[in-house]
């Protein structure tokens, strides 16, 4: 049987015209190249 | 080969996979693949513009325009984003219904997390209705029907979120659950039938036989009533249907016997009718015939009388008293011509002369109170000439018949004085007697 509650939290308000802006600067960019940057960084 | 063309190409990988599943509509599943591609490559325009694409088909249309607007910023031309971005710009009233129903879809979530499902599911239904695309609002929408067990309303938005997006995992979830309800509303109705049957072992088989229904024990007694109703039936349609017609035609052939005999009991009537008239014409033509022979009859005896008379008459032998008894017997009507001229000549030779002399003797007779001889002799006078004396003679025997008690001739005697004679001194006396005798017979009455 369902659990109601537990449910509802995988439901997620949807981002509106308004959050545009804000979800574009949030958006997290990172991809594997960064990653090996990182760590040759840290390597070095 | 370096490795940023190895990320490259696993970048690509993840986005191949991402359009096949994207074609398929598995957008989840697109979804999952298109972000992998982005972790490999975040410069990967085409994966991100497909990612914005995925989201637009879900009906996130604010993610999808992240998506291009980020896509946008890392190529700004010869990109299909901008493309995306301006469609969806062209039409802002439809965007701005869009970001309404989206702001109202928060609003739902709200009113769940504060036990408001019934005013959630009314305004999902709204959302619904001004964006169909939208699937996490088909999806909540589910989620509450299923809460509040409505099974069938629940089924038929998942059937509709699952047309969206076919590997979703929260519809999928939510698809078996209303399966599992099913499949145990099943095993329930299933175990209430077992109940009516019975399962034992014979050997290695396993028997299973219905368990006797009382309504099976009762199928012999059911037939017979069965069969009594039909009997029922059956009789009520021939009492009903079938006798009537029977008697009607009965009733026909009754009528048309009766309106036979009515006939023939008329002709027969008519018949009798006119034998009756000819009967009576026989008659009448008999009793005429009857009266010409008394006539003849009496003819022949005035002419015998008068001949006899007239040879007397003329003999001279005979007393008048003798022929003036053969002369009334003559009827002159019934004579001829010369034969009345000669009962007139005798008889205007013999009734004056016995006229007076019986009359003088009536008055005699009357004087001795011999009412008797006296109307004998007054009845003679009357039938020669009846108004003799000017109607005394008449009324004298009136007074005979009084005298003699006969009070009905009397008064009828006295009327026709009164009638024939007016203004004489008879009828005064009659008409006095008349009153005598009314007065007599008023005594009588009162007697």
């Amino acid at each position: 049987m369902l659990n109601f509650e537990e449910e509802l939290k995988k439901f997620k308000p949807s981002l509106e015209v308004e959050d545009i802006e804000k979800a574009v600067y949030e958006e997290d960019l990172t991809d594997m190249t960064d990653i090996f940057r990182e760590m040759l960084e840290k390597t070095k | 080969m370096e490795y940023t063309e190895k990320l490259a190409y696993q970048s690509n990988y993840w986005y191949n996979d991402g359009l096949k599943k994207a074609n398929i509509r598995d957008l989840s599943g697109a979804i999952v693949s298109l972000r992998k591609s982005l972790q490999f490559n975040r410069e990967n325009v085409m994966a991100r513009n497909l990612l914005g694409l995925v989201y637009y088909g879900r009906g996130e249309v604010v993610e999808a325009l992240v998506e291009w607007i980020i896509s946008k910023n890392f190529r700004s031309y010869e990109n299909i984003a901008n493309y995306y971005i301006k469609k969806v710009q062209e039409t802002p009233s439809e965007l701005e219904t869009i970001n309404q129903a989206i702001h109202k879809y928060n609003q739902c979530l709200v009113y769940c997390q504060q036990n408001g499902e019934d005013l959630a599911i009314i305004q999902l239904k709204k959302v619904i209705a001004a964006h169909p695309g939208f699937l996490k609002a088909h999806q909540l929408l589910a989620l509450l029907y299923l809460h509040t067990e409505q099974y069938a309303k629940a089924r038929q938005i998942l059937r509709r979120a699952h047309k969206m997006d076919i590997t979703n995992e929260i519809t999928l979830n939510y698809m078996h659950e209303l399966n599992q309800l099913r499949s145990q509303k099943v095993a329930k109705l299933k175990e209430e039938k077992g109940q009516h049957t019975v399962t034992y072992n014979l050997g290695n088989e396993t028997i299973i036989q219905p368990v006797s229904a009382s309504l099976k024990d009762n199928a012999a007694v059911l037939t017979i009533v069965n069969i009594a109703i039909g009997i029922a039936v059956g009789a009520a349609v021939v009492w009903f249907l079938i006798a009537p017609a029977v008697n009607q035609k009965e009733s026909q052939v009754v009528n048309k016997s009766v309106i036979s005999l009515s006939e023939q009991i008329a002709a027969k009537d008519t018949q009798i009718e006119t034998l009756k008239k000819e009967l009576e014409s026989y008659r009448s033509t008999s009793d005429e015939t009857e009266s010409a022979l008394q006539t003849a009859s009496s003819t022949q005896e005035s002419y015998e009388a008068l001949l006899k008379v007239s040879r007397q008459f003329d003999g001279g032998n005979t007393s008048n008293a003798d022929m003036l008894e053969g002369l009334l017997t003559v009827n002159p009507d019934a004579l001829g011509e010369q034969a009345k001229s000669v009962y007139d000549e005798i008889a205007g030779e013999l009734f004056p002369v016995m006229c007076n002399r019986l009359y003088e003797q009536a008055k005699s007779s009357m004087a001795e109170n011999d009412y008797d001889s006296a109307v004998t002799d007054l009845e003679r006078v009357v039938r020669m000439d009846e108004g003799y004396d000017d109607g005394a003679a008449l009324k004298l025997l009136g007074d005979a018949y009084t005298g003699k008690k006969d009070e009905e001739n009397a008064k009828a005697t006295y009327e026709r004085v009164v009638q024939n004679y007016a203004g004489t001194q008879a009828a005064e006396d009659a008409q006095k007697a008349l009153s005598g005798v009314g007065g007599s017979q008023n005594q009588d009455n009162n007697e």
